[in-house]
């Protein structure tokens, strides 16, 4: 701890606004050499785009950058690097079809003349591994390694840049828990070189045993910034969320114990990340699917539903075998599965919310061989209005509405469909408080109608709202299955870490 | 001001501002054309113009449902060629009659339009390479089948087989343009009031997001390139229907033409959108610089040279309006 | 972990088997195809091919493409033939004209896709337009034939020692464009512009987060493709008898088919210049040697065809088994 040292890095006042949004309202942020500072809010409270207006990505409205005493302003990522800032990105930026070593200095090849020096960069990136003390083949292609391996190579890369601050966004998402081992060790050591360290993420057990303080974000606002040592979890959380939004955690599942079984999976395998998967879902049930990113339950999801091909396995609706291998097949069955990544999966942006509407009920919606255009607007109005979707008229193109809008023409799609088994995955990324609140709400409504729900979720906080019984997984496997009774944070937090290897 | 208020009209709006940008730009040219070259003016060079029309016409509504798949098809002029080839010469040197040759002709490019289908949507190959093999494969087997002879349709005075001139004018009557415009027509409901169209264009736009929606996406994608391959087959009619003679080796620069004609309606190359009313402008426009051109006495071929450059123009705006949006 | 790759699962290697098994066929079962002669013509005719496909390897390797090689070159050939014949102009400068030329075109395409953001696809079948419009503008050129003053640039691709029938001609050109696809090859893999190309064709976003200047790097992979292009110009000039105007269309055809054929991936990102003049050999032994075991010269175009189709669907399984795998 250093808590003499001076700031390296000072953002005051800063102010962003996008058309419709206050991204930013004006906030402050400072790292000293030698810190750990944590920055923390929930999806959307404005930590990404504070982190891009920093390294020149968005340009700020307002507000004042010191950086080494002077006032900066970068106008891409290649000045804020050129001046020591660096960020690790959520998304890896790699090329997978160049190696490690070609990766790490892409921009900024060694050069004999016309010749990229490849060996020097073979040299130089065993020499950033060997400080890292890890271990990767600088001639391996990046696609060939894991993810984890693929955020050092991100790493040694920053390092590489001569940085003084490096920011990680959210880099233990993806990883296993060894690998956030090696990872903090690898933070600490930086650290205790005098970088100053900005470590963006949602996990509060992370922030506890790798941060010196921690900046609470909120609905793009600053809330505040505390010391991590004199502070608990509970502090962190009530900045982080405030009291309105949350609701307590359910305690008792709202089934009852006679309640139907809808869907039965057996022995699910699909490819390295679905490994002999069994659950069961009952009517107007909300059943949770916990674990870290990369745990395997989008591609289970996905696997059940037949849009991606599975091993093996038996699924069962309402106690009959089906053979479910493509999408169309699921539906048929009465499955609709809204997907986390709502622009590439689950909307066409281009089209209206009528047409996204009756995407997956088109034939009911026809006259002989022309589509009712005139039925059609009614059902999309009749939705509209009952998910209270915020839009001009039904003849929107979906592009030009709000992510939780977008949302809800996904469900009225599903609902138009009238599916008995809905697959919400991730339902809430992407999406503002308010709005949240209303998904939350619409999948109590639909469970309480009877329809079962399989609930996808990497906030721990959401799942603990939602579900009656938990499922939690783990590396492709599921490694448990909790009753809402008995869920705490904890036990679940444990089993979803569970190194089962 | 005033213009944005325009673009806000009812009609305008339905119609579509580029359109109507573009059905002026035809008029203008038109005048122009009538003003430069004495005798333009007149029914002969109108008729003249609308023999362009037809086979490229049809070849642009086909390939305008493939491109709003967000895909494409250039082996489209080859195939046209491939199925006026053998067709015709079943009918001229294997003594078929006329009918039995245009219900060949359309079946020939309904093949060529499902092996393209097929192998785009169930192979996922990139369709331009489906295109070069399937161009190749067009130019090759009409070639080998009519040992490389030019193949000439018969005249309207041939007694057995010249009534199918009647398709493309009957007694100076557009018969013809009225095909066309019917097969327009029909081609629009398809694209805007059916099953197939909503799905060609959602696919177009997001395809896997149909697909998640519990759609048969390659079905679907593999249709429009059946549609552009029958639209193809009767093309092919209208080709030697207006230009009797085809010549084995030859046809690749319809397929420009007639993407551009497609692209310069307003249809994106992205997919997802698509103007039947546009297509129909765009092949005009083409059809009428050729010709104008040929009346100013210049090189046929400089028409290619000034629909290049209006496509990029085109393009350019539209990639820029697409920018500006986000 | 990176697994070793056997030999066996290099597309290259199943190429190169596969020329060696057409050229063994051939020389079974043609006495024709043995002689000197028909290797010298079939090599003569294979020089414009692989010139174009080094250049074009560059734009798919971004997972682009250029169409406007084929007609370009006819269009850059058939400029500077007439600048010989009607201005005297020294053949050395004609052939640096055609690569201006080229490089001109390919700067245009590179431009329009790079900075104005046009689809490849279309920005080239425009240019594609263009150059073929100007080219049949241009009367039919020969360039001075081997007995001319100038002809000596006849000897860049064949060296021709006496005269009549018992003159000797070594095939020079071969180690000519072996070179260049060394040179090319050793650009591709060691230079920062190569290796920007491939990162574009793999992932565009990442390297314009680590600060490289993406636009210059994709208009350059355009500029070179044009520049080989203007360099094949030259030897189509040397083989052609008379360049035709309005030709050309196609021809590109032949030299990305060949790309395809060795190995790039169709969706970018990979790539390598040795498998490209390896593809296009392929290429040119169907197009040239068929007819020497009886099959019609027209047969090519379907066996190429089919050719080009099954070497993308090896590479679509072999990429759904990968896909599998994981």
């Amino acid at each position: 701890m250093s808590e003499t040292n001076e700031a390296i890095l000072v953002m005051e006042d800063i102010d962003k606004s996008f058309p419709g949004v206050h991204a930013l309202d004006h906030v402050h942020f400072d790292v000293r050499c030698g810190e750990v500072h944590a920055l923390m809010g929930e999806n959307g409270a404005g930590k990404s785009t504070l982190m891009k207006v920093l390294t020149g990505i968005y340009s700020k409205d307002s507000g004042k950058i010191t950086f080494e005493g002077r006032e900066i302003e970068f106008h891409n990522t290649r000045e804020a690097q050129d001046a020591g800032i660096v960020i690790v990105h959520q998304e890896l930026n790699m090329v997978g079809d160049l190696t490690v070593a070609q990766n790490i200095f892409i921009g900024r090849e060694f050069m004999k003349g016309f010749r990229i020096d490849d060996k020097k960069m073979i040299e130089e990136s065993n020499k950033l591994f060997d400080e890292l003390k890890i271990q990767i083949d600088p001639k391996a292609k990046m696609s060939d390694l894991t993810v984890g391996k693929q955020q050092m190579c991100e790493i040694a890369k920053a390092i590489s840049h001569q940085a003084k601050v490096i920011v990680f966004d959210e880099p233990s998402a993806a990883l296993t828990e060894k690998e956030i081992e090696d990872l903090f060790t690898i933070i600490r050591d930086l650290r205790d070189k005098g970088m100053a360290i900005v470590y963006i993420s949602h996990r509060m057990d992370e922030i506890k045993v790798i941060t010196d303080r921690v900046t609470v974000m909120r609905d793009g606002g600053y809330v505040g910034t505390l010391i991590t040592n004199d502070c608990t979890k509970e502090d962190i959380i009530n900045m982080m969320v405030g009291r309105v939004i949350y609701e307590d955690p359910k305690t008792e599942s709202h089934v009852p114990a006679d309640a139907p079984v809808v869907l039965k999976v057996e022995h699910l395998n699909a490819g390295r990340m679905v490994q002999d998967v069994s659950f069961e879902l009952r009517k107007g049930e909300i059943l949770g699917f916990s674990g870290l990113m990369g745990a395997g339950r989008t591609e289970t999801a996905r696997a059940l539903f037949g849009a991606d091909p599975k091993t093996s396995g038996d699924i069962y609706v309402n106690g009959q075998k089906v053979t479910i291998n493509s999408p169309q097949d699921a539906v048929k069955y009465g499955i609709g599965y809204l997907s986390e990544d709502r622009k590439r999966y689950g909307i066409v942006v281009q089209k209206s919310i009528i047409e996204n509407s009756t995407l997956a009920t088109l034939e009911k919606y026809m006259k002989g061989a022309f589509i009712d255009k005139a039925e059609e607007e009614k059902i999309t109005q009749k939705y509209i209005d009952e998910l209270s979707t915020k839009t001009p008229s039904a003849d929107t193109l979906v592009v030009n509405l709000s992510g939780g809008n977008q949302q809800k023409v996904v469900i009225a799609k599903w609902l138009v469909r009238n599916c008995d088994i809905l697959i919400f995955d991730e339902p809430t990324r992407g999406i503002d408080v308010g709005a949240k609140n209303e998904i939350y709400k619409l999948m109590n409504r639909l469970a309480e109608e009877g329809k079962s729900i399989i609930m996808i979720s990497s906030e721990m906080t959401e799942i603990l709202r939602m579900s009656d019984r938990i499922v939690v997984m783990c590396e492709g496997k599921k490694t448990g299955e909790l009753d809402i009774a008995e869920a705490t944070q904890e036990k679940i937090m444990d089993k979803a870490t569970r190194d089962i290897a | 001001m005033r213009l944005s208020k325009f673009k806000q009209n009812p009609f305008v709006k339905k119609v579509g501002f580029n359109r109507i940008i573009l059905f002026c730009v035809m008029i203008l040219m038109y005048v122009a054309f009538c003003l430069l070259v004495p005798g333009f003016f007149g029914k002969a060079r109108i008729l003249s113009v609308m023999n362009y029309v037809y086979f490229l016409g049809f070849l642009s509504l086909g390939v305008t449902f493939v491109i709003a798949t967000g895909g494409i098809d250039f082996s489209i002029g080859p195939v046209m060629f491939c199925c006026a080839l053998i067709s015709g010469y079943t009918m001229v040197f294997k003594g078929a009659p006329v009918i039995v040759s245009i219900i060949m002709s359309i079946i020939i490019g309904f093949i060529f339009g499902s092996l393209n289908g097929y192998l785009v949507s169930y192979w996922t190959i990139p369709p331009f390479i489906v295109s070069m093999a399937s161009m190749n494969i067009a130019k090759g087997v009409a070639a080998v089948y009519t040992k490389t002879q030019s193949v000439s349709w018969p005249l309207s005075t041939d007694p057995d087989n010249g009534w199918f001139r009647n398709l493309v004018s009957y007694n100076g009557f557009p018969v013809g343009l009225v095909i066309f415009l019917v097969a327009a027509a029909i081609c629009m409901i398809v694209l805007n009031n059916t099953k197939p169209g909503r799905y060609i264009l959602c696919l177009g736009s997001n395809e896997e997001a149909v697909r998640l929606s519990g759609v048969d996406t390659k079905k679907w994608k593999m249709l429009a390139y059946v549609i552009c391959g029958t639209l193809v087959g009767i093309a092919a009619i209208f080709f030697v229907g207006a230009y009797t003679t085809v010549q084995p080796g030859y046809g690749d620069q319809y397929n420009n033409e007639a993407i551009a004609g497609c692209v310069m309606g307003g249809t994106s190359m992205v997919g997802g959108l698509a103007s039947i009313g546009g297509t129909v402008i765009g092949v005009l426009i083409i059809s009428l610089l050729q010709e104008g051109i040929l009346a100013l006495g210049f090189a046929k071929d400089i028409q290619l040279i000034v629909t290049g450059l209006i496509v990029i123009v085109v393009v350019y705006a539209d990639v820029m309006a697409r920018r500006r949006k986000n | 972990m990176a697994k070793k790759k056997s030999i066996l699962s290099d597309q290259r290697f199943i190429v190169l088997l596969v020329i060696i098994a057409l050229v063994v066929i051939y020389m079974i079962f043609s006495p024709e195809f043995r002689k000197y002669s028909s290797i010298l013509s079939m090599l003569d005719f294979s020089y414009y091919d692989v010139l174009m496909a080094i250049g074009v390897t560059f734009p798919l390797i971004t997972s682009g493409v250029d169409l406007s090689i084929g007609t370009g070159m006819v269009c850059y050939a058939l400029i500077a033939g007439r600048l010989i014949r009607d201005f005297n102009i020294p053949v050395v400068l004609a052939m640096l004209i055609c690569i201006l030329l080229g490089c001109i075109v390919g700067l245009a395409n590179g431009s329009l896709i790079g900075i104005m953001g046009l689809p490849p696809f279309l920005a080239t079948l425009c240019t594609c337009m263009i150059t073929r419009g100007v080219s049949s503008m241009i009367m039919a050129t020969p360039w001075p034939t081997n007995k001319q003053p100038g002809g000596w640039f006849h000897s860049i691709f064949k060296l021709t020692f006496g005269s009549g029938r018992s003159a000797t001609k070594i095939p020079i050109g071969f180690v000519l464009v072996v070179i260049f696809v060394l040179i090319m090859e050793f650009v591709l893999n060691h230079t920062r512009f190569g290796r920007y190309t491939i990162a574009i064709g793999s992932n565009k976003e990442a390297i314009t987060l680590s600060g490289v200047n993406v636009k210059f790097y994709h208009v350059m992979a355009y500029t070179v493709c044009g520049l080989f292009a203007g360099l094949a110009a030259i030897a189509y000039a040397a083989v052609v008898p008379t360049v035709q105007p309005g030709t050309g269309a196609g021809l590109e055809l032949d030299a990305i088919g060949g790309v395809f054929v060795g190995g790039v991936s169709a969706t970018g990102g990979y790539g390598s210049v040795l498998g490209t003049l390896a593809g296009v050999f392929v290429i040119v032994l169907l197009k040239t040697g068929l007819p020497y075991v009886g099959l019609q010269a027209n047969w090519q175009q379907i066996v190429t065809g089919i050719v080009l189709i099954g070497a993308v669907i090896i590479d679509v399984i072999k990429r759904r088994r990968l896909a599998k795998e994981q």
